[in-house]
């Protein structure tokens, strides 16, 4: 299928995104690079579920799956951004590098 | 079959909150904490009726379906693997319950604290019991977001926080990967129940998509289970924990991503195609774990290195492939969670009454405190492997199962590492018994329940030393429905 590369393309390009806005020094573009993977994966997801559609209408399972991994994600979300707030008020930052106190 | 009243108990957090809200309200002293313990008394027995329920059963696996039959909608399925994880994951959960009621006495909050503990014990059950990916991604977050929570719980402070928010991005990577691989093995397989996806990609002959899977499989079950590249959360976040929650974090929490990682691995990809990559991920793990333990002052950051040399031993098992490495692999997950959990107890009763965690000034401290440091030493002394106690049985059949699966230079190495490790584990004691105490300085002896929590799980440690047949059926069980129960497994879907 020619879709094929287009989607699973932007899925791992999603990915690879992710990757590199998670090694980033700020925390907000740490947690939006969270987002774009978890992305990734509800974009496979959906796309694979519109694939198999030999009972005339898409698979459920993978859009269900998907579903639950937004509001999980938001989740997650949730818990990252308290933890900024948090991390703010001590480091007076949103910089990761301040955040080496800690020996490795 | 349909949900029974036995799996109610996964409803027991929300009676937690209704009971913490309560005392709030209407000012009653204890009424949280008696009705967190009396739910991990529920829960333990909750599991001990299933235990019952899939002994009986014909093919020794039960399915509780939530809504449709497999492929479409979720199920619980149930093997002898998943109830020997949670029962260690509710088992846990009540001594650490119990230990809590005393150690965090003077901390506030303590209704949301309750909570996320038994959310926390709740979620890792349920990964245990999934049969399917869908129910299994769900209990792993709520796993997740309880323990990214607890970790950074003592806001006040900056340690935790920090500690908190490495772990959180950590372990949301992680588990966003493992999305990843969910939605690349359904694109695969077409459906996310676990013995279907075994029997389409368990056959299959090696391709670019599989090593993928297998790599992304790796890395996000990897995080949560602290193999070596992606340990770098677990020296932080365990020591800057509440000791409770760090006992339950070295204890179950990372053995439950192995127990992720062994499932998949087995279910759905060939031995020979993982054999080779985890006997290396090992070899690191345990020796990195062991090399960074030795240097370390502080008390429970040396136990938290300590859980990733152990996570090393534990891969060896998973390495060979065979039904008695994983036997191995499973009883030192239990002998584990008694060790490391009265480790880091007895580490939190020393922190709690003298303030101290450098392990150089603490030295005296032990003949003040003899209780814990009764406890302390027989967990330390397992965590070598000494002969008598509990550690020394699983570490034999770990480190001899390589044998019998072609790998000897992983013995070698093993037994080379477990010597090693007794250098840390004995200053820890020498330190303890010896030395001269500080002038003038008082130390008393931890409240009651913070003794007998951990006498308790020393005791236990050594019965299983002694007598090992009760820990061994136990996990043997829970070891052959991988390998000999896997058609089983599969035959009960269809």
């Amino acid at each position: 299928m020619p879709n094929d590369l287009a989607f699973l393309g932007t899925a791992f390009a999603l990915v690879c995104i992710g990757l590199y806005c998670v090694t980033h020094k700020n925390m907000i573009r740490i947690l939006l690079g969270i987002e774009m993977i978890l992305n990734a994966g509800n974009l496979v997801l959906v796309y694979f579920s519109s694939y198999r559609l030999s009972l005339g209408v898409v698979d459920p399972l993978g859009q269900s799956l998907s579903f639950l991994s937004i509001i999980l994600g938001g989740c997650i979300l949730a818990v990252g951004l308290a933890l900024v707030v948090n991390a703010f008020k001590h480091f007076k930052s949103v910089d990761v590098e301040k955040l080496r106190r800690l020996k490795w | 079959m349909v949900m029974s009243i036995e799996m109610l108990f996964l409803f027991s957090p929300f009676i937690v909150v209704l009971a913490g809200l309560l005392s709030e309200r209407f000012n009653i002293n204890n009424l949280r904490e008696s009705v967190a313990i009396l739910l991990s008394v529920f829960n333990v027995y909750s599991i001990y009726l299933i235990y019952n329920l899939v002994q009986n059963s014909s093919t020794k696996i039960i399915l509780f379906t939530l809504g449709g039959y497999p492929p479409l909608g979720a199920c619980f399925e149930i093997d002898m693997l998943g109830v020997f994880m949670a029962f260690s994951a509710t088992f846990l959960g009540l001594l650490a319950t119990i230990y809590s009621v005393s150690y965090m006495s003077h901390d506030t909050r303590k209704t949301e604290y309750y909570t996320l503990l038994n959310s926390l014990v709740i979620g890792m059950v349920g990964v245990a019991f999934a049969g399917d990916f869908l129910t299994f991604f769900g209990f792993w977050e709520l796993m997740g977001i309880a323990s990214y929570v607890l970790v950074a719980f003592r806001k006040e402070s900056w340690g935790p926080i920090e500690a908190g928010f490495k772990y959180m991005v950590m372990g949301a990577v992680g588990s966003t990967l493992l999305l990843f691989g969910i939605g690349l093995v359904y694109g695969m397989a077409g459906t996310v129940n676990f013995a279907q996806i075994s029997l389409v990609l368990k056959n299959q002959p090696f391709s670019y998509w599989i090593g993928l899977i297998l790599i992304v499989f790796t890395v996000g079950f990897g995080v949560k289970s602290a193999i070596v590249p992606m340990h770098t959360w677990l020296p932080d976040a365990h020591p800057e924990a509440p000791s409770p929650i760090s006992a339950m974090l070295s204890g179950i929490l990372i053995e439950i991503g192995l127990f992720g990682l062994i499932r998949v691995l087995y279910l759905f990809f060939d031995s020979s195609l993982f054999m080779m990559p985890f006997a290396f991920l090992a070899i690191i793990t345990m020796t990195v774990g062991n090399i960074m333990a030795l240097r370390q002052d502080d008390l429970k950051r040396m136990l938290a290195y300590s859980s990733i040399a152990q996570i090393g031993y534990m891969l060896i098992g998973v390495s060979t492939g065979l039904e008695y490495g994983l036997l191995g692999t499973f009883l030192h997950i239990f002998n584990h969670l008694l060790m490391k959990g009265v480790a880091f107890l007895a580490a939190g009763n020393i922190i709690h009454q003298t303030g101290l965690r450098d392990i150089n000034k603490l030295s005296g401290v032990g003949r003040m405190m003899p209780y814990t440091t009764i406890s302390i030493s027989i967990a330390l002394l397992g965590l070598g492997g000494v002969p008598g106690t509990s550690g020394f049985i699983s570490k034999f059949i770990l480190l001899s199962s390589p044998l019998y699966s072609g790998l000897p230079i992983l013995t070698l190495l093993g037994v080379l590492n477990a010597t090693f490790s007794m250098a840390y584990y004995l200053r820890v004691i020498i330190t303890l018994l010896s030395g001269k105490t500080v002038e003038g300085s008082e130390i008393k002896e931890a409240p009651l329940l913070m003794i007998i929590v951990p006498l308790l799980m020393s005791f236990l440690i050594l019965v299983l030393g002694i007598f090992p047949e009760i820990s061994i059926d136990y996990a043997s069980k829970a070891s052959k429905t991988l390998i000999e129960g896997l058609s089983n497994y599969i035959g009960v879907i269809f």
